[in-house]
């Protein structure tokens, strides 16, 4: 089948698209193999058609047995990034997978919003330790005074400050530096753990992105 | 789980041996693949999502892709069998056949204790 101009206008939007997509998380240079790469299974499916009257028709067969472009390129992110996550470990490449998932999906946006406020306490609770015995006055536990006559204040507050206000104490001395490391370690460690068994199960529920079972012809 | 989840993952779980088992014949290009999948197995995919699939068996090392411009009106991009490619092939199928073995003995056993239960009753 040869193409007419509506056709390859047809074609190089679907390519566009998918280049489009494909563009918001590889680089150009793997958007550019992937592109003419499809582009070539494009023209070889279109090459194999017998020519018929509806050029429209034939053409939107090809083009939906490859897949809509941003379906195509969700399988491609899947791969890349999903995958790469959930195999290596690495808390890069895991990063990497929640921001994509939390940007995908809503069910996603909250996971992620769930593992970054994990990710940012834990990593929080370490610096914390480890500035404790350059700043010992201004990081601590501070135990507020006047907590049980004033019901609405926070009786303690855990974290780094400007110092002791009026009405309190600080309750917490060079102790602190093991609990806040261990407890932010923790936290680092079960939400890392916690983000590699969500991109896993997210990747396990949503299988129609690596593989689709076509419908028996 | 739903048949139709449990025979998805079942397909998944055994896509990257039958696309490993087809390049094993010699080099092919992603429609060729494709096409030769559907000849042979009842994993028929989504074209659109296989092109992912041998991009991550390329970068685990496991296929070598390159290019032939000359061969068709436009370029193609090849796949082959690398050596780390070829090693993982003879161990995924040598588990197979072992998980094969292993389901099929399962099947009988059960089969056996099914004739058994019924010649009883």
């Amino acid at each position: 089948m040869k193409l007419s101009d509506t056709g390859t206008s047809r074609v190089n939007g679907y390519l566009f698209v998918l280049e489009r997509s494909l563009s918001t998380f590889l680089p150009r240079d793997s958007v550019r193999d992937i592109v003419r790469e499809i582009d070539s299974h494009v023209r070889d499916r279109i090459a194999a058609a017998e020519p018929v009257p509806d050029e429209r028709a034939a053409l939107e067969k090809i083009l939906s047995e490859l897949g809509p472009p941003h379906r195509v390129a969700q399988a491609y992110s899947i791969e890349r990034t999903v995958d790469e996550a959930v195999v290596t470990g690495k808390i890069f490449a895991i990063m990497r997978a929640v921001w994509h998932v939390a940007m995908s999906t809503v069910t996603g946006f909250f996971a992620g919003f769930g593992l970054f406020v994990g990710y940012v306490m834990g990593a929080g609770f370490v610096i914390l330790g480890a500035l404790k015995p350059l700043f010992p006055d201004n990081i601590g536990v501070w135990v507020n005074d006047q907590t049980i006559s004033n019901g609405l204040d926070i009786g303690t507050r855990i974290g780094a400050g400007p110092g002791v206000r009026a009405g309190e104490h600080l309750a917490g001395g060079y102790w602190v530096i093991p609990i806040f490391l261990a407890v932010g370690f923790f936290l680092l460690v079960v939400t890392h753990r916690g983000a590699r068994k969500f991109l896993a199960w997210w990747r396990q529920r949503r299988p129609s992105f690596s593989v689709t079972v076509r419908p028996t012809l | 789980m739903p048949l139709d989840t449990w025979l998805e993952q079942l397909r998944r779980g055994t896509l990257d041996l039958a696309i490993l088992l087809t390049v094993s014949e010699g080099p092919r290009y992603g429609l060729a693949i494709i096409q030769h999948l559907e000849a042979f197995t009842d994993l028929v995919v989504t074209e659109g999502t296989i092109y992912p699939i041998l991009g991550r068996l390329t970068r685990e090392g496991l296929l070598d892709a390159y290019w032939v411009e000359d061969e068709a009106p436009h370029p193609r991009k090849y796949y082959r069998l690398t050596r780390q490619g070829t090693k993982r092939l003879v161990h995924m199928k040598s588990e197979w056949q072992s998980f094969a073995e292993k389901i099929d003995r399962l099947m009988t056993a059960a089969s056996a204790a099914e004739r058994h239960g019924r010649e009883t009753q």
